[in-house]
């Protein structure tokens, strides 16, 4: 709660250090501001506090997704230096204000006890996204990104909203507890409810709503363009923050509100996450732009963390956070590198994002190459990297639960975690293979350092994975 | 007690990450450092082989520490040991590893451009291999068997021919997919098996793992099977000493022999068994999953193809000993027909492949195949015979196949052309070179007095012998050495004797160096020793063996 | 509660007319109407405060922005349809099924007369203001950070950078 109120403010006041023309105190403020709040938010640690009417609950599965949200935010901003380094992007005071204000946002998603909060934290993360997209003013894909994703989220919301408006009219309620109690009290028959059915229309709307953002399919149409469209900087920012931020909005919700029926909820879901591992995985491989397969696998990932959700273990809470935290990271390693080279080499003009682009990086630029080859075996899932045990953790969930339908959904992953091998290894196929010609990069002391905690963190948990697994 | 099996595996972790931080005006040392760690780990392996206690039963040099332990709420705790210890089925992959290693680090030598990745990468190799060997704990062991996949990756693909890119992709998406259905299986092993000195910790009856006794864990086994035991209590384990124990699974977990889950008409047991299987067998590789295996080592350097067909390969094998028979002996002894024809056809199928290659490597490659297809034909019999000869045929094609690549090698790199065709009575001017090859394709086709002999020889016996196996599998698998004698033989009349000719100049083709030389010939020595006195393996197989065999009754 | 269809049935005629109508002008007034009716439904909620900020800001103070954007922009000319036909049925069944699903799902239902009495002081301003800066006193003050962001992301979007030339 600290935390959010803490961004809120510092959202402004970065504003106001716009005045400054200095862009590195203003990075590095903004930094201090996030880290500041990671420091609130982990000062809640093992007390469970409702605030202001029960609006959100901080408990240790709260604090630890917002831990993950809030170093997803500060690793994005370390690297946010050479946006808008040029005379069209004169004012990147706004650029971090936002991006503070979204964190806020997705820290209510994760903390919320009400359906408003959530609501009003869903809205803030989405309009500052729809913003971020399109800030690449003067590029014609960024605008396109930002109208698709603005009026497909638009949409998203809208059905989320009418969700909840359904499930509070069946329920009189908005707390998420107290839905929780009339939806057990209505499934045991122990009150006679007629508004069942109004009921179940409602959590599948906000079920789609949430769906949406997580970019499950079929609800990720979108996803692909708007993460290619955007600046890289801010597809990282998506890909990490607003995925973990859903997932675990959806997980906090279906588990607390929704148990009782999980009939309802959980056999669709049963088919939307093997959609999404087969559509994520399988159109991946046909991706000549890296950033684009990484829009893919970011659709496959939220269909991993699905598995988790379904599973309803008791170690579900370990294993999605175990499995955000390691995606996260690794793909803030990947956009790194692909941001760094792809700004390096311009072609027409724009950063090329094609594999073609990392050809040869090795030879001249080894430890860039190493830090990609690092987040792709994590995304893979490879041994030894914090990817494998994210993985473990959750066949393992998916074992653990004996229903039939995992028989299929465990084929399906398995399949799918071999076909991910292949387009995880075509860019470690160009930078160590290919021929091609990259002149040695300077790297600022700021990417180092980010890259090197990135890493090591990957590899950290692929050796002690107990260290974060056994926080809850 | 030195920790001898650490050392064995991170003595060349060690030396890949000094190798990775050296600078770079120490590169012409990186060759004699990894001749220098491979040499002190073949040393240290050999160490293992004569203080080894031939009749003990139980698993020796055994190392344990706690790695990973996870609270599974209401399914217990789930803990991953770092478990080391060997016996007399890995001792002589370990011995092996060993000398291939060595070997093989001489054969690097030929390798001229970024020197550091490839040493580095050569050591991290003989690390998880090793590692892969001596692992108890089948977390541990898995980790190693992926783990390795990604040195071998590099070193075909960056070192590699020019289809480098598809053989090694290749071979890695093969072994993935293997190595996940070994994954699937190990999950569910996992939360089927406890831990029974472990529970009786977390019971509260003893206090300290040291205080275990043997009636103790009757006592647990005994109420684990009435059910007596709490959810919350229960240990899950990786360990491989305790999967072996039927009486180790918990009553209503996926994999007891009495759980009635089903998928179709297959067991879960059954279907895990399979799967198992599968894994190993495309490692192995065996038909019709091993279409990899030719590519990998055409594009593969030499030294790569010599760990790749020497080490590589027997740990497909190694896992059906391992793991998939002992924790599953009533599904092997009904899959056995099924397993033995799939070796059978892999002999055969395999030889004629080779007796129709016209490129030498990939003759070999093929060769391969039909030699690793006596391992499964061995390791279905389920007899002393036949496991032991398929140990001791896996020891034996480990030697010889790399010194058939190790001699396409001298060639190759000579002229940079492996076809059979290119070359005709190669004898008259490279003579040394005849005379190692000559000797080696004797001793691959299994002549008397080499060791490929006492390898087929017991395999075959023993799937003759066996109840389980119709004897038509025997014959076709027997079969398959008429077909390895015709392709040997063939092969070396074409290309040695008769007069001499060539595409290319002779002064390109002088006969083995000193190096080559030391490469061979220990190799060679090996060979004709292991195929006279055969006691000097079967003596530490024997027991354990043995001791095997009683978990098939 | 015959008036209540009627004006149920008002809004939904407005509401498609507005989805239907060529002339985006007339979209707009048909919109303005809509908001009206759903005013209207306040009213018959006992939610007159609701009511009056409906029609001030929507009806008036947004809706007229929309009027102006559209007489600027000049959208009267006919943009051709791009969707296919194949689109447009799976959009139609997709949507009728939602309908159907919806309407089964609503006929049986009986909420019952409300619960509870409701007091002739509900909708008014006071016991509103109660709700909102009690109970609801958090997400009334984070709303602000919404618009704020909104705020701020429309004049960057807008403003004019050096070095760029419009159109």
């Amino acid at each position: 709660m600290n935390a959010i109120i803490a961004l809120s403010l510092s959202g402004i006041a970065s504003l106001f250090l716009g005045f400054s023309t200095n862009r590195k105190n203003l990075l590095i403020t903004t930094l201090l501001f996030v880290l500041v709040a990671l420091g609130l938010n982990l000062a809640d640690w093992n007390h469970e506090y409702f605030w202001f009417n029960n609006m959100l609950k901080t408990d240790n599965l709260s604090i630890n997704f917002s831990s993950v949200i809030l170093l997803s935010t500060a690793l994005v901003v370390a690297i946010s230096r050479s946006f808008g380094d040029d005379e069209e992007h004169t004012h990147p005071a706004e650029y971090y204000a936002i991006m503070l204000f979204a964190a806020a946002g997705a820290l209510m998603m994760v903390t919320y006890e009400n359906m408003i909060m959530l609501f009003v934290g869903l809205e803030i993360l989405s309009v500052s996204m729809y913003i971020l997209t399109g800030s690449d003013k003067r590029n014609l894909r960024s605008n396109e990104a930002a109208l698709k994703y603005f009026l497909m989220g638009a949409f998203a919301t809208g059905i989320l909203l009418f969700g909840v408006a359904l499930v509070y009219g069946a329920t009189g309620s908005f707390n998420i507890h107290g839905i929780g109690e009339v939806v057990s009290r209505t499934k045991k028959g122990m009150e006679l409810f007629e508004g069942g059915v109004i009921l179940y229309a409602g959590i599948i709307l906000i079920f789609i709503g949430l769906l949406f953002k997580v970019s499950a399919a079929p609800f990720h149409f979108w996803t692909p363009d708007v993460y290619e469209g955007a600046p890289t900087i801010f597809t990282t920012f998506m890909s990490t923050v607003v995925k973990t931020a859903g997932v675990a909005a959806m997980y906090r919700l279906l588990s607390i509100s929704f148990p009782a029926v999980y009939g309802l909820w959980g056999n669709p879901l049963v088919w939307i996450t093997c959609l999404t591992l087969i559509v994520g995985n399988i159109t991946a491989v046909y991706q000549q732009s890296f950033k684009r397969m990484l829009a893919y696998s970011s659709i496959s990932h939220a269909g991993y963390l699905l598995i988790t959700i379904l599973a309803k273990t008791p170690n579900t809470n370990g294993s999605i956070l175990f499995y955000s935290l390691a995606y996260s990271i690794a793909t803030i390693s990947a956009f790194a590198v692909l941001m760094i080279v792809s700004e390096n080499k311009p072609k027409d003009g724009k950063p090329d994002e094609s594999f073609e682009a990392l050809n040869g990086l090795s030879v001249n630029n080894p430890f860039l190459a190493f830090v990609l080859t690092v987040s792709m075996l994590s995304l893979a899932g490879i041994p030894l990297t914090a990817g494998f045990f994210g993985k473990f953790f959750i066949f393992t969930d998916a074992f653990s639960n004996v229903s039939p339908l995992f028989k299929n959904i465990l084929v399906v992953a398995i399949l799918m975690s071999a076909v991910g091998v292949y387009y995880y290894f075509k860019p470690i196929i160009a930078v160590y293979m290919k021929k091609g010609e990259i002149a040695e990069i300077q790297l600022p002391l700021i990417y180092k350092i980010t890259l090197i905690i990135t890493t090591a963190l990957t590899i950290i948990l692929g050796i002690a994975p107990d260290l974060v697994k056994n926080m809850f | 007690m030195m920790p001898i099996l650490s050392i064995l595996i991170f003595l060349p972790l060690i030396f890949a990450l000094v190798i990775a931080v050296l600078p770079q005006h120490y590169t012409t040392y990186f060759k004699w450092i990894t001749l220098g760690v491979t040499g002190v780990e073949l040393v240290l392996c050999s160490y293992l082989y004569f203080s080894f206690d031939k009749t003990a039963l139980s698993y020796q040099f055994q190392e344990q520490l706690d790695w990973i332990t996870l609270p599974l709420g209401a399914l217990g705790v789930g803990s991953i040991d770092y478990l080391l210890g060997i016996d007399g089925i890995s001792l002589p992959m370990v011995l092996l590893a060993g000398i291939v290693m060595f070997v093989g680090a001489i054969s690097s030598f030929e390798i001229k451009d970024k020197q550091r990745g490839y040493f580095g990468l050569y050591l991290l190799l003989t690390g998880s291999v090793i590692g892969c060997f001596v692992a108890l704990d089948m977390f541990l062991f898995y980790l190693f068997f992926e783990f390795m996949l990604l040195p071998m990756y590099f070193l075909i693909g960056i070192w590699g021919g020019p289809r480098k890119e598809y053989a090694s992709i290749k071979f890695f998406i093969y072994t993935l997919v293997g190595s996940l259905f070994i994954l699937l299986v190990m999950i569910g092993l996992y939360l089927s098996v406890i831990d029974p000195v472990e529970t009786a910790v977390q019971m509260g009856l003893i206090m300290d793992k040291s205080q275990v006794t043997p009636e103790l864990i009757t006592q647990i086994q005994q109420l684990l099977a009435e059910g007596k035991i709490l959810p919350e209590q229960l240990v899950h384990t990786f360990d491989l000493r305790f999967m072996a124990d039927a009486a180790n699974f918990v009553g209503d977990s996926w994999l007891h022999k009495a759980a009635e889950v089903a998928m179709g008409d297959f067991s879960i047991r059954a279907i895990a068994f399979l799967l198992l299987i599968a894994g190993f067998a495309i490692k192995l590789p065996a038909i019709p999953v091993h279409t990899w295996l030719p590519d990998a080592h055409v594009e593969a350097p030499t030294p790569v193809s010599v760990v790749l067909a020497g080490i590589l390969l027997k740990i497909g094998g190694y896992g059906f000993l391992r793991i998939a028979y002992p924790i599953f002996p009533e599904q092997a002894t009904h899959y056995a027909s099924l397993i033995a024809c799939i070796g059978a056809v892999s002999i055969v199928y395999g030889a004629y492949n080779a007796l129709a290659m016209k490129d030498l490597k990939k003759m070999i490659a093929y060769s391969s195949v039909s030699h690793m297809g006596f391992v499964m034909l061995g390791v279905a019999s389920i007899t002393s015979q036949g496991v032991n000869g398929a140990v001791y045929q896996m020891f034996s094609h480990g030697i010889l196949s790399a010194m058939l690549f190790l001699l396409v090698g001298v060639l190759y790199s000579r002229t940079h052309d492996r076809q059979i065709d290119s070359y005709q009575g190669l004898a008259s001017k490279m003579p040394v070179y005849t005379g190692f090859v000559a000797l080696t394709f004797f001793a691959s086709l299994g002549l008397p007095a080499f060791s490929g002999f006492i390898g087929e020889f017991f395999t075959l016996a023993g799937a003759f012998n066996t109840p389980l196996l119709p004897k038509w599998i025997t014959v076709l698998g027997a079969f398959g050495i008429v077909l390895g004698a015709g392709y040997f033989l063939w092969t070396l009349q074409r290309m040695f004797f008769g007069n001499f000719w060539s595409k290319y100049e002779l002064s390109l083709l002088p006969d083995l160096n000193v190096r080559e030389k030391i490469m061979l010939f220990p190799l060679a020595i090996l060979a004709i020793a292991f195929g006279i006195f055969p006691q000097l393996l079967l003596d530490v197989t024997n027991e354990t063996v043995s001791q095997f065999l009683t978990l098939f009754v | 509660m015959n008036f209540w269809y009627f004006l149920t049935a008002l809004t939904l005629l407005s509401a498609l007319m507005v989805v239907f109508a060529k002339n985006p002008i007339h979209s707009v007034l048909y919109l303005v109407f809509t908001f009206f009716c759903i005013s209207g439904h306040y009213v018959l909620l006992n939610a007159q405060f609701l009511m009056a900020v409906n029609i001030i800001v929507y009806a008036g103070a947004i809706m007229v922005l929309f009027l102006f954007v559209i007489m600027m922009l000049d959208l009267r000319k006919n943009v051709p349809e791009s969707k296919s036909n194949l689109t447009k049925l799976a959009g139609a069944v997709l949507g009728g099924t939602l309908l159907v699903v919806f309407i089964a799902a609503t006929r049986h239902m009986n909420l019952g007369n409300g619960s509870g009495a409701i007091g002739a002081q509900t909708g008014m301003v006071e016991s509103l203001g109660m709700i909102l800066y009690k109970d609801y006193l958090l997400p009334f003050e984070l709303v602000s950070v919404l618009f704020f962001v909104a705020m701020v992301g429309a004049v960057m979007l807008g403003k004019r950078e050096a070095g760029e030339r419009n159109f």
